[in-house]
């Protein structure tokens, strides 16, 4: 098995795999602690009471801060990319789809863990510096985890990688079945949607249903994107062995 | 560079034919390998190996394991002795032939020649 | 040894049948030419034989074995495709980096050498390069690998006469150093009928002709003179092309023993048919026979 080519494959453009993702993040990082020290010298200037409340007011908005998406977003792409991009690179270079595939997985899965680590010292930092003496968060938010700092770092690689596998296998099934797939696709997706507002909106024990459903555990939703994750991972192996050049 | 007439392996030999005729090949010199001829002439290696070979089978050439093809002793007077014959099968009959649908006779013929070597 | 063999191999596409019916055998250590006019089915079978695609039927065996999912096979087989995706962040050398691990003969040296004959700039995005620079990542691939079964797929779209010239002349001179097995698929036939040593002419996904190119020379004739003794000489066989101006006639066929001599007695002209000629004519007749709307064509 040539495994080591296609981990090449996915990580020979260092720049790519690595730079371009850690340099976005620090760019969208820098953004927040201005915008945070912006806040905090306006509060400074009205004095100490209006300090303790801006701190206070940030860090509990940014639970939902979705800056942290600067990084998760390219890496959203790497499902797509790796079936998109490199298969048919791969296939060209007389690279078997078992082999493919393995090395995929490795990258998929070193990826994940390599960004979960990040996110988690950053987090770690931040929870330790009061979100660097600002009040601020950027890696403490709720896509990646509140918790302990080893949830965090579970979460974020159960998410990166359940993403990059569901982004691969819809991105197979695509290449296997065109565009009908994505119709398919995409009104299935619109269909549950429809279903769940419309079900909140009309029935109340349906809305107590998803709201108890929200409110489950961290533990309980973990399984269910590792769920969802294995089950994209499942279709995708299963596809990519059969599936041919265009 | 190469007759087209003809297959291709058989005019790589008339062109090493012609070497030796005209004494850029002198006797028990080496010829050029096959992938010297392949790539001189832009031909498939195969194909000048076989024009080769045709030479080697006729006794044109010798074949000295590990070293390469030589001219073989009294190639030229042979090599020239069978292009006589086929000069008059592809030259001089033809020549007859035409001769003959124009009403020219031999004798004729005979002088046009002479006079056109004397020109 | 043969290093592929296939058995009535076909792949059938919702609409098309691109491949049909296909049967052959193609020689270890040779310089073979697949030819045929556009969507004739040359891609689709080099896609087959190094398991890109699935055949719908029929079998294969590649250096020994079926390529489907095979290491031992694909390891040892290069495909360098007319119609090859790159990544959109890569650059030349990194599809060579990725090459020299894939393959187990490549040769650096050489890969680096064929770079600067080629003048590649490696470092520029694959994106922004020429047809033909693109085109040159290809050939430096396919020579560098040294693969024992090496696939060209119109190789030198975009290159120029001089650099198609090199392509060649590097061909030739590895190939002759490092002997090894090459399918070569081009529409210039005229440039390479001198370097194949077998040819194998695909048209509407089927074999409409297998064999040496030594055997070519003879395989067909065009005769030439008045049209009455072309008439007499044809003496109703079926030419490949027939073409008239006035009293006078050239006809191309299929040569049988004895032709030559035959239509030299008959006092007409006599000349030999190359493979760019003959693949022409073999290819529009077959058309014509299939398809009774296309005109024959005469040039």
């Amino acid at each position: 098995m040539r495994i080591r080519n296609v981990i090449q494959l996915h990580t020979v453009n260092r720049m790519q795999a690595f730079g371009w993702p850690l340099l976005i993040m620090l760019v969208s990082l820098a953004i927040v602690l201005v915008i945070g020290g912006l806040v905090i010298n306006v509060a400074t200037s009205q004095g100490a009471e209006s300090l303790t409340e801006a701190r206070q007011g940030m860090n509990t908005g940014m639970m939902f801060n979705g800056a942290i998406f600067a990084l998760l977003g390219p890496l959203i792409g790497f499902g797509f990319t790796a079936m998109g991009q490199y298969f048919p690179l791969a296939l060209g270079l007389g690279l078997t789809r078992r082999e493919f595939a393995t090395g995929t997985v490795l990258v998929f899965v070193f990826n994940a863990a390599f960004y979960a680590v990040i996110v988690t010292v950053g987090k770690v930092i931040e929870v330790a510096t009061g979100g660097y003496g600002l009040g601020v968060r950027f890696f403490d938010v709720v896509y990646t985890g509140v918790g302990e700092w080893w949830q965090t770092l579970i979460q974020t690689f159960i998410l990166i990688l359940g993403v990059a596998l569901v982004g691969a296998a819809i991105t197979t099934a695509f290449h296997r079945w065109g565009q009908p797939f994505l119709w398919v696709f995409w009104i299935a997706l619109a269909v549950v949607v429809v279903g769940v507002l419309a079900g909140a909106l009309l029935s109340e024990g349906f809305r107590r249903l998803v709201v108890d459903v929200a409110a489950m555990g961290w533990v309980p939703w973990m399984v269910v994107a590792a769920g969802i994750g294995a089950i994209g991972g499942a279709i995708w192996l299963a596809l990519v062995r059969r599936a041919q050049a265009r | 560079m190469l007759d087209d007439s003809k297959p291709l392996f058989v005019a790589v030999a008339e062109q090493i034919e012609d070497g030796i005729l005209d004494g850029s090949y002198p006797e028990d010199a080496a010829v050029p390998s096959t992938n010297e001829l392949a790539a001189f002439l832009r031909i498939n290696p195969a194909t000048a190996g076989k024009g080769l070979g045709l030479l080697v089978d006729a006794g044109v050439l010798i074949k000295r394991r590990g070293i390469g093809m030589f001219v073989a002793p009294g190639a030229r007077a042979a090599l020239r002795e069978r292009r006589k014959l086929a000069f008059e099968d592809q030259f001089i009959a033809p020549l007859l032939r035409e001769a003959a649908a124009l009403g020219i006779g031999p004798e004729e013929l005979a002088n046009m020649i002479t006079k056109e070597v004397a020109r | 040894m043969t290093a592929i063999v296939t058995t009535d191999l076909a792949k059938r596409y919702a609409e098309v049948n691109a491949l049909d019916g296909v049967t052959l055998a193609l020689e270890e250590h040779r310089i073979h030419g697949l030819l045929g006019r556009n969507g004739a089915g040359k891609t689709t079978l080099m896609k087959l034989l190094t398991g890109q695609v699935f055949a719908s039927s029929g079998s294969m065996e590649v250096l020994g074995g079926n390529p489907v999912e095979n290491v031992d096979v694909l390891s040892q087989t290069a495909f360098i495709q007319e119609s090859q995706k790159y990544p959109d962040t890569f650059r030349p050398i990194d599809v060579l980096r990725i090459a020299a691990g894939a393959y187990p003969k490549w040769d650096q040296a050489y890969a680096d050498r064929l770079v600067e004959r080629f003048q590649l700039p490696t470092k520029r995005l694959i994106k922004k390069l020429s047809r033909g620079q693109l085109s040159g990542i290809g050939i430096v691939v396919g020579l560098a690998s040294r693969a024992p079964l090496t696939f060209f797929d119109e190789p030198y779209l975009g290159l120029d006469a001089v650099a198609r010239r090199m392509f060649y002349d590097e061909l030739l001179h590895d190939f002759a150093e490092h002997p090894r097995t090459v399918v070569l698929s081009t529409h210039h036939i005229d440039e390479v009928a001198n370097l194949l040593e077998h040819v194998v002419i695909l048209d509407q996904g089927k074999v409409l002709l297998d064999a040496d190119t030594d055997e070519l020379h003879d395989a067909a004739l065009t005769v030439s003179g008045r049209a009455d003794d072309v008439d007499a000489f044809l003496a109703g066989r079926e030419p490949l092309e027939h073409t008239r101006l006035g009293s006078l006639a050239t006809a191309t066929l299929a040569a049988r023993d004895g032709d030559e001599r035959a239509a030299r007695e008959a006092g007409l002209d006599i000349s030999p048919v190359s493979l760019q000629a003959l693949f022409v004519h073999l290819t529009t007749a077959n058309a014509s026979a299939t398809d009774p709307a296309t005109p024959v064509a005469t040039a």
